[in-house]
């Protein structure tokens, strides 16, 4: 498929579901406590923008959400990188840890909650460990699995080349698995931000999480469609700027 | 005179699985510098295996390898390896690719240059120095691979199978170009394939080797006219006699792995 086409038919795809939800919403089928109308979100949009949600700027909110989840982002690449590049290069080490992260990945970070509570209280740190776990044990399968997948004949190529062990490392086996860790980066990412909103469901005053929680129980219906809209959007920005990083940083693989 | 590449009574057995495997045994080979010797087999005669060995990627279970005399104590640029996957760095471009053994050798920037000009216009690459492999066809892909191993001026060339991804009228272009390289360097070649007319082409010696555990079956010396380069040395007398006389040989081996490959 031509990218026209295929442009053109996600467009037409996007402009047939807002007919129908506004059909819906505006129709009267479902009541607009229920369903907000794409009139009534832009509105309520505008009206966040102007006047905040409750005295604060949402972009403050969003701020908060964006801080939290890019530390906590950085610091588990910060630590999968390493970790990931180690167990990918020793048999030794895999067994040793590899375990650890194949029981640790399934569990929902909804689950580490109140554990997090408990031993970090409900400061900031409580969340930013959140993501940074959980982007952590993303990223660092991923650059494992990378390492692992260099093909024994490149590295033999490298060696009878006259490369060191540290050089094979550095030069070929790392540059090699790069296609693999801008997956994880970007797998990390996407997870590190849908996570943001559990963890700020830890007694946040701040971010698109908190607002979330805040205006469903006080049955600010429309500021919810808002929350939820405005991560769906930032977390797609988000993976095209990931992508559009990683086309130009490993313009060999894919193809 | 030390042979360039001596194999003194090397076996190598893996085990797969629950059993051992045998995959080659007690062979002795011999090949003297500015040789090019082809072995033949079925495939699993354990003929890469053998051309690993003396790279260096593994140490036979018993017996010797020597370069020069000295045993192989592991891979090094004194011996260049060509694969069937080509193994190139697809990160590089094609000119970093063939200068990446003389990075690591510490050569300056300016003296690599000219080396990789040199090479990329002998293998006609000149016009591609700054593309990526994933950019070249199977042919070029394994020019640069080829030039890569040559950058360093190894005294050995070790080929495993390096034509069996191409298509056959770019298999034929290489094989042309692989003998011409041959006549302007005489580095020593061994070089592993299943094809019995590419190993007669090329070769100055063929070696057949029997199906697991392999072992020398027959040793052939190979004369052709001269220039070897010509196309039509493939349909000369000398050729076909000498396809004549190992053609029986390889295929008894080729149907007798077969056969032990599908008994139960």
């Amino acid at each position: 498929m031509t990218r026209a086409k295929h442009a053109l038919l996600s467009t037409l795809a996007i402009i047939f579901a807002l007919g129908v939800w506004l059909a819906v919403s505006e129709g009267g089928l479902v009541s607009p406590k229920v369903l907000v109308s794409p009139v009534g979100l832009v509105r309520q949009f505008f009206a966040l923008i102007t006047d905040g949600y409750l005295g604060t700027p949402l972009s403050t909110h969003i701020f908060a959400s964006l801080l939290r989840t890019t530390i906590g982002f950085l610091c588990g690449a910060a630590l999968a990188l390493p970790i990931g590049l180690a167990i990918g290069y020793s048999p030794l080490l895999y067994a040793l840890v590899s375990p650890f992260l194949a029981v640790l990945r399934p569990i929902p970070v909804i689950a580490y909650i109140p554990l997090a509570i408990l031993w970090f209280g409900i400061g900031e740190f409580s969340k930013i460990l959140l993501i940074a776990i959980t982007s952590f044990l993303y990223m660092t399968v991923n650059t494992a699995a990378g390492v692992k997948a260099v093909p024994e004949d490149v590295i033999r190529a490298a060696l009878s080349l006259g490369a060191s062990r540290l050089q094979l490392f550095l030069l070929v086996i790392l540059p090699e698995s790069l296609p693999y860790i801008f997956a994880g980066i970007r797998v990390g990412a996407a997870v590190s931000w849908a996570v943001v909103v559990s963890a700020e469901l830890i007694a946040a005053q701040q971010g698109l999480g908190y607002l979330i929680m805040d205006a469903a129980t006080f049955f600010r219906i429309p500021a919810v469609y808002v929350g939820i809209a405005l991560i769906g959007v930032i977390g797609f920005v988000i993976d095209r700027l990931i992508s559009f990083a990683e086309r130009r940083l490993v313009h060999w693989s894919a193809r | 005179m030390t042979p360039k590449i001596e194999l003194r009574e090397v076996s190598h057995t893996y085990t797969r699985g629950a059993s051992t495997v045998a995959a080659f045994e007690r062979l002795s080979i011999s090949i003297g510098a500015g040789e090019f010797v082809s072995i033949v087999g079925p495939s699993g005669c354990g003929k890469t295996t053998l051309l690993f060995s003396v790279a260096g990627f593994l140490r036979p279970t018993h017996g010797s390898v020597l370069v020069d005399g000295k045993p192989v104590g592991g891979p090094g640029p004194d011996r260049g390896v060509v694969f069937q996957s080509f193994a190139l760095f697809n990160w590089l471009s094609i000119r970093h690719n063939i200068e990446f053994g003389l990075r690591m050798a510490g050569v300056e920037a300016a003296r690599r240059r000219a080396r990789s000009d040199q090479l990329l216009s002998m293998v006609g690459l000149a016009r591609f120095a700054d593309r990526y492999p994933y950019e070249l066809s199977g042919g070029m892909k394994q020019r640069t691979a080829i030039s890569r191993a040559l950058a360093t001026d190894p005294d050995i060339l070790l080929m495993d199978e390096p034509f069996a991804a191409l298509d056959a009228q770019s298999r034929e272009m290489m094989q042309e170009e692989l003998v011409r390289i041959w006549d302007a360097t005489r580095k020593t070649i061994m070089f592993v394939t299943h094809s019995i007319d590419e190993a007669i082409y090329l070769s100055s010696r063929v070696i057949v080797f029997t199906a697991r555990p392999g072992r020398v079956k027959h040793t052939l010396d190979i004369r052709l006219p001269e220039p070897r380069y010509d196309p039509h040395v493939r349909t000369s007398l000398e050729f076909m006699a000498a396809k004549e006389s190992i053609l029986d040989l390889v295929r008894e081996e080729t149907v007798k792995q077969f056969k032990e490959e599908s008994s139960p």
